[in-house]
């Protein structure tokens, strides 16, 4: 609880530092701009977060976007499948990436570094085989507007993703720190063995935290291909998956496991995107972009580490 | 019987190997194209069409996934192992990748596409001029922007070398005019950054009237957000390549216009200049060494067969 208001305070800081840098920052459209992209990568954040807090990691991600992407596109560009027949497909899809990956963790006893990185290179080979290695689009979405419309538009002015990603997080809250399988995955992070030896289906539970990031990296993914409107297979979504672990990691998940909160997760997703806007609002080089968002990390966390250990000592 | 059966199997196995080494002594050429993009798969279109022409070759395309120059000098390590007669090579970093390619040349003919090598000891190159291109979009940004204006440049990166001629091109159009540049937004090549850097400039320089992009899918981040900004009607869009959705773009008017180049003619024409020379011709090469392959303005007057035109050339 502590960490995660130590990040907040850091957040909103560095949020009051921008504005004061260009006005522009808290102008309807860059609000826009920024709390779409805050939905987008919020959601599969969230995702990546319970795996590590169950003490896992999930290193596929980008790969799962880019392959989610191609098959998204060819089902309803080229075959013309009904937009909710192809959304089932995908999300089934990623949730059974997520499972599979979950079996090899739990019942083959691999290390979950080892499964998820295989999954990163596969999942992109096979994306830039089905396709390739064409770019796919959808075009001006004939048939299809609605799906394209949750990435791209707004209710009451406020983006969808970002919508979506607030209801998801209610819904991961209450599943993570209101019910007794959210208290199991804390237990698993912190001691696996002794979670399991008080009664517990380890097995099971890593197994749901995997296919749960699975589902949300899918639902990113949707939003992802129609926010670009065209995938690039072989580097759409290159990477993405240490944004998630970033956010989750900065937000007070520890890589130990067993500890972290939804809350945290999304504020830390917030904070990776506001230090890309900033980049460009406050006229800093592009070829800075990476170096800025390196020291405001650190910076942040050295003055969480600061706060919480001030906290502590009064 | 055991005897009887090996030596059969033996047999078999040998027939099966036949087919396999007679396919190995039709010669060899390679085609090592860029990071697999678009423009390369038109390339690898170009290559299987020479390929169809010239049956009495093996023609091979790779691509350069990772974008490292050390993945191209093994790739080129594997082929010359493998005896290939021949290599057409896209280099990544053409000052660096001279030696390399002054290495391979002593043993077999080079052809150099895309960004040219001009000291070294290729035996032609193949591809457009890059800062010739540049001048093309500067002509459509002068054209965009009659009474003058500010430009932002959009690119994946720009230390790259068709980058960079691209905006030396652009900037020796752009001189004496009252339109100034004012900066290069780069992505890393990730189309999501691409998108949102448009959109961060389009809040914090409200000033400026024409967006450029100058890699291929620079033009539909620039446009998608433009549009979904509404304010296609204060900016004007110019951008490179052939991706569908910029053409779509030139169509409906969105965007002033697009430089094209051809790599299908990059992968066609460096593919039958080899075969001419590993087949004896050596008189097939130009006297500059140079085969100049034109880039043009593609504008709402010309969307429409140059559409038509792609559709065959993705067909074959």
């Amino acid at each position: 609880m502590k960490k995660e208001k130590g990040i907040f305070i850091i957040f909103v800081i560095l949020c009051v530092l921008v504005a004061i840098g260009n006005p522009n920052f808290l102008s309807p459209a860059n609000l826009k701009n920024t709390t779409r992209l805050i939905g987008i990568f919020g959601i599969f954040s969230i995702g990546s977060g319970i795996v590590i807090i169950a003490r896992g990691i999930d290193l596929s991600v980008g790969s799962v976007f880019s392959l989610i992407g191609v098959i998204l596109s060819m089902l309803l560009v080229k075959h013309q499948v009904a937009w909710p027949l192809a959304m089932l497909i995908v999300l089934a899809l990623a949730t059974l990436i997520g499972c599979f990956h979950g079996t090899l963790v739990t019942k083959y006893k691999i290390q979950a570094f080892i499964v998820t990185l295989c999954g990163l290179l596969f999942y992109r080979g096979i994306a830039r085989f089905i396709s390739n290695d064409v770019t796919m689009g959808f075009g001006y979405g004939e048939g299809f507007s609605i799906v394209q419309y949750l990435a791209t538009g707004n209710l009451w002015g406020i983006p969808l993703p970002f919508i979506l990603m607030l209801i998801i997080s209610v819904l991961a809250w209450v599943f993570l720190h209101k019910s007794v399988y959210g208290r199991y995955i804390f237990a698993i992070g912190r001691n696996e063995e002794a979670t399991y030896f008080s009664g517990i289906n380890t097995d099971r539970m890593i197994m749901l935290t995997y296919a749960i990031c699975g589902l949300l990296a899918g639902i990113s993914g949707v939003l992802l291909a129609f926010y670009t409107n065209a995938i690039a297979p072989s580097s759409h979504g290159n990477f993405y998956e240490l944004y998630g672990i970033a956010a989750a990691v900065l937000g007070g998940c520890s890589l130990k496991g067993g500890e972290g909160s939804i809350g945290g997760i999304i504020i830390g997703a917030a904070m990776l995107q506001v230090i890309q806007n900033l980049v460009n609002l406050l006229g800093i080089p592009s070829s800075l972009n990476f170096a800025v968002m390196g020291i405001v990390i650190l910076i942040g966390v050295l003055a969480d580490k600061f706060l919480v250990n001030r906290q502590m000592s009064k | 019987m055991l005897m009887k059966k090996t030596i059969c199997f033996l047999l078999l196995f040998t027939a099966l190997l036949g087919p396999g080494c007679q396919r190995n002594q039709k010669p060899t050429i390679a085609f090592i194209a860029g990071a697999a993009t678009d423009f390369w798969t038109l390339a690898e279109n170009g290559c299987n069409q020479a390929a169809k022409e010239l049956p009495e070759y093996n023609v091979i395309f790779k691509y350069t996934t990772d974008g490292a120059t050390e993945e191209q000098k093994r790739l080129i390590e594997d082929l010359l192992v493998n005896n290939v007669s021949g290599i057409v090579v896209s280099p990544l970093d053409p000052v660096n990748q001279s030696p390399l390619i002054d290495k391979t040349a002593e043993q077999i003919p080079v052809i150099i596409t895309d960004s040219d090598i001009p000291g070294s000891k290729r035996l032609c190159y193949v591809g457009t001029s890059n800062i010739d291109a540049g001048k093309s979009a500067g002509q459509l940004i002068k054209e965009a922007l009659p009474a003058g204006g500010k430009v932002m440049l959009f690119v994946g990166k720009s230390d790259a070398q068709n980058a960079k001629e691209r905006i030396a091109g652009i900037e020796a159009a752009l001189k004496g005019s009252n339109i100034t540049i004012a900066g290069v937004k780069t992505d890393n090549i990730d189309r999501v950054r691409a998108k949102a850097n448009v959109n961060d400039v389009l809040v914090s320089n409200p000033e400026i009237n024409c967006f450029v992009g100058l890699w291929s899918y620079n033009g539909p981040a620039i446009l998608n957000a433009v549009r979904e900004s509404n304010k296609l009607e204060q900016v004007k869009i110019v951008c490179f390549d052939e991706e569908e959705e910029t053409l779509q773009g030139v169509k409906k008017g969105d965007i002033v216009g697009t430089v094209v180049q051809q790599p299908y003619e990059f992968g066609y024409q460096s593919i039958h200049l080899l075969a001419k020379y590993i087949s004896g011709n050596k008189n097939a090469v130009p006297a500059g060494k140079q085969i100049i392959i034109p880039a043009t303005i593609i504008n709402q007057a010309n969307v429409d067969a140059f559409i038509a035109k792609m559709q065959t050339v993705r067909k074959k």
